[in-house]
């Protein structure tokens, strides 16, 4: 460990208490470097879904904490992730947000890639000594890609825990995710909502896991609305948990919740439910159905809520990019993808009816942890009652804040360790 | 009512409207439009399919009802304190013209001071616009933001 990182560890080490955090971890631009280093660039980073890169060629623009990168489809149906940095004077060499290409070239100085990385066309090569191999001069793939039903992630660091380590106790709740399609299948080809806020990045996980907490403050007007509009009443608010899941991933677990439906579902409702039935049973195709879908943080930048898949790309320690992407669902009739569309706009993205306000309330948070006067944020709401779970994981009730103290606990060993 | 739409009316509905918009006349507003209209802002200029496509905004007329209920009730975040606003409507032109119905597209520069920001949006307008009991109501309105494909702050406003 090196002398700045060891002194930086101490620090973190004081800056996290089991029922509090010091403001100072969202405002110090330091922090934010460290953050950088020692968690987006070593754990699994999301990237992208296998739908989006559907053909061979096809590819998305995406990064791994800072670092530009490329997420490619070869001609050989293979998908590979590269830094997108060209090997002889770092240019981009895709600077197209999403396309499809047989070869990438470098617009600098002419450099051309295959699809699978490799060095096909130096420009005006005469001159390079004849030792040189342009195999040595292949696009840098990211050391470590793997996917996970379809998502896609990518780790900056040679070694390290496998994906499915990483996910560990998440995979339950991504399957209970993906499973909503009878298929299996998920298709992020809706397009994407795409917003910016000045805040910290970690401010979105804490407010997108929320518990409910903050909903009866800032969103109670609009579940008010939804609920007058939906085709069904929520009986009772106490039957969900929210879930400390281990590896910094977060959970809000709402398959108790006990619904009366206020009218009988549509014709396309009915024959989905049905195939999800005999796809996976009564009991867990009830716990699929619109309504009882949980609100899934796999950290450190993907979150599921409700009709969408959610990345967060960090971009400094006061400014943070969101997508939003529909996800719509394989094998099941087009008025239900419709429907999540429809759903999705009503509540997310910059001109949604609950967005707007997490985003507002961010930037004010933002604001806030700059005054100095007593800098701890607490975070201690029903940790007489928590449930710890032999994994180390924890449950506990709706509007607690079990998850925030497992998630900083995990922030603080990522950041102080060698 | 036979008398033909004219560019004079069709522009002082727009002023109008942009007037209305700027000064957060919502009820009035509303009142502008038909009750089979919609509302359509896409997210990305390119798609065709609000059926496929995820949009920044695709309300039909009870959808539209609620956003002006919300913007009314005096909870929306982004809107406390409200944001002062002024648009120039510019390069109207008429794209087809029947006796009952108009489609105009315009440009919009909208200036929004929100807190301590000064947000710029810009983008084109295109109107469907119906004669209906001697007055032109908004059957159709497509935003195309310029900006719609990048990463944006709230959109908490009537664009």
């Amino acid at each position: 460990m090196s002398g700045a990182a060891a002194a930086s560890a101490v620090e973190i080490g004081q800056l996290i208490r089991p029922d509090r955090v010091h403001g100072r971890v969202y405002r110090d631009p330091a922090l934010f470097r460290l953050e950088m280093e020692q968690i987006f660039h070593k754990v699994w980073v999301y990237l992208a879904h296998d739908s989006e890169v559907p053909n061979n060629g096809d590819y998305v623009r995406r990064q791994i904490g800072l670092q530009p990168v490329i997420v490619i489809r070869g001609s050989d149906g293979v998908v590979r992730v590269f830094f997108n940095r060209c090997r002889h004077r770092a240019n981009l060499v895709c600077n197209h947000e999403r396309g499809n290409a047989a070869t990438l070239r470098c617009p600098y100085h002419g450099w051309t890639y295959s699809n699978h990385g490799d060095l096909v066309a130096p420009t005006f090569d005469e001159a390079y000594e004849p030792t040189l191999r342009s195999e040595d001069f292949g696009l840098t793939p990211v050391p470590r890609v793997q996917s996970y039903r379809g998502l896609i992630f990518a780790s900056a660091s040679a070694t390290g825990i496998s994906l499915e380590e990483h996910l560990g106790a998440a995979r339950e709740f991504l399957d209970l995710i993906l499973d909503r399609s009878p298929e299996g299948r998920i298709e992020l080809s809706a397009g994407v909502q795409k917003m910016r806020y000045l805040a910290n990045w970690k401010m979105l996980p804490e407010n997108s896991v929320e518990g409910g907490y903050h909903g009866h403050f800032i969103h109670k007007f609009a579940f008010g609305l939804f609920d007058s509009r939906s085709g069904r009443d929520r009986l009772a608010h106490e039957e969900e948990w929210v879930r400390y899941l281990t590896g910094g991933h977060m959970l809000e677990d709402f398959r108790d919740v006990q619904y009366r439906p206020k009218q009988p579902p549509s014709g396309a409702r009915k024959a989905y439910l049905e195939t999800l039935s005999k796809t996976y049973g009564e009991e867990r195709a009830q716990s699929l159905s619109f309504g009882h879908a949980p609100i899934l943080f796999v950290f450190p930048n993907f979150l599921f809520v409700q009709t969408h898949i959610r990345r967060m790309q960090p971009v400094s320690v006061n400014e943070t990019y969101v997508y939003y992407q529909p996800m719509l669902l394989a094998g099941v009739p087009p008025e239900i993808n419709q429907d999540i569309l429809r759903i999705h706009e009503s509540s997310f993205g910059p001109a949604g009816f609950l967005s707007p306000d997490d985003i507002e309330i961010m930037e004010r948070n933002q604001i806030g942890v700059e005054a100095q006067g007593n800098e701890w944020l607490f975070i201690g709401r029903g940790i007489h009652r928590e449930e710890r779970l032999a994994d180390g994981g924890t449950i506990g009730h709706d509007m607690d804040e079990n998850h925030l103290r497992g998630l900083w606990q995990h922030y603080a060993r990522l950041m102080s360790r060698a | 009512m036979s008398a033909t739409i004219t560019r004079a009316d069709v522009e002082k509905f727009l002023f109008r409207e942009a007037r209305l918009a700027d000064e957060h006349r919502y009820e009035e507003w509303l009142s502008l439009w038909t009750s089979d209209a919609i509302y359509w802002v896409p997210c990305d200029a390119e798609s065709a399919d609000p059926l496929r496509q995820v949009s920044l905004i695709y309300d039909d007329r009870a959808r539209l009802g609620d956003r002006v209920e919300r913007l009314k009730s005096g909870t929306v975040l982004a809107q406390d304190p409200k944001p002062r606003m002024r648009r120039v409507i510019s390069n109207v032109e008429i794209a087809e013209l029947s006796a009952t119905e108009v489609t105009v597209e315009s440009n919009f520069v909208l200036v929004e001071a929100r807190g301590i920001h000064q947000h710029i949006w810009c983008g084109q307008s295109i109107h469907t616009l119906r004669q209906q009991d001697g007055e032109l109501k908004i059957a159709r309105k497509k935003v195309l933001l310029v900006n719609s494909d990048r990463e944006m702050p709230a959109l908490q406003f009537l664009v």
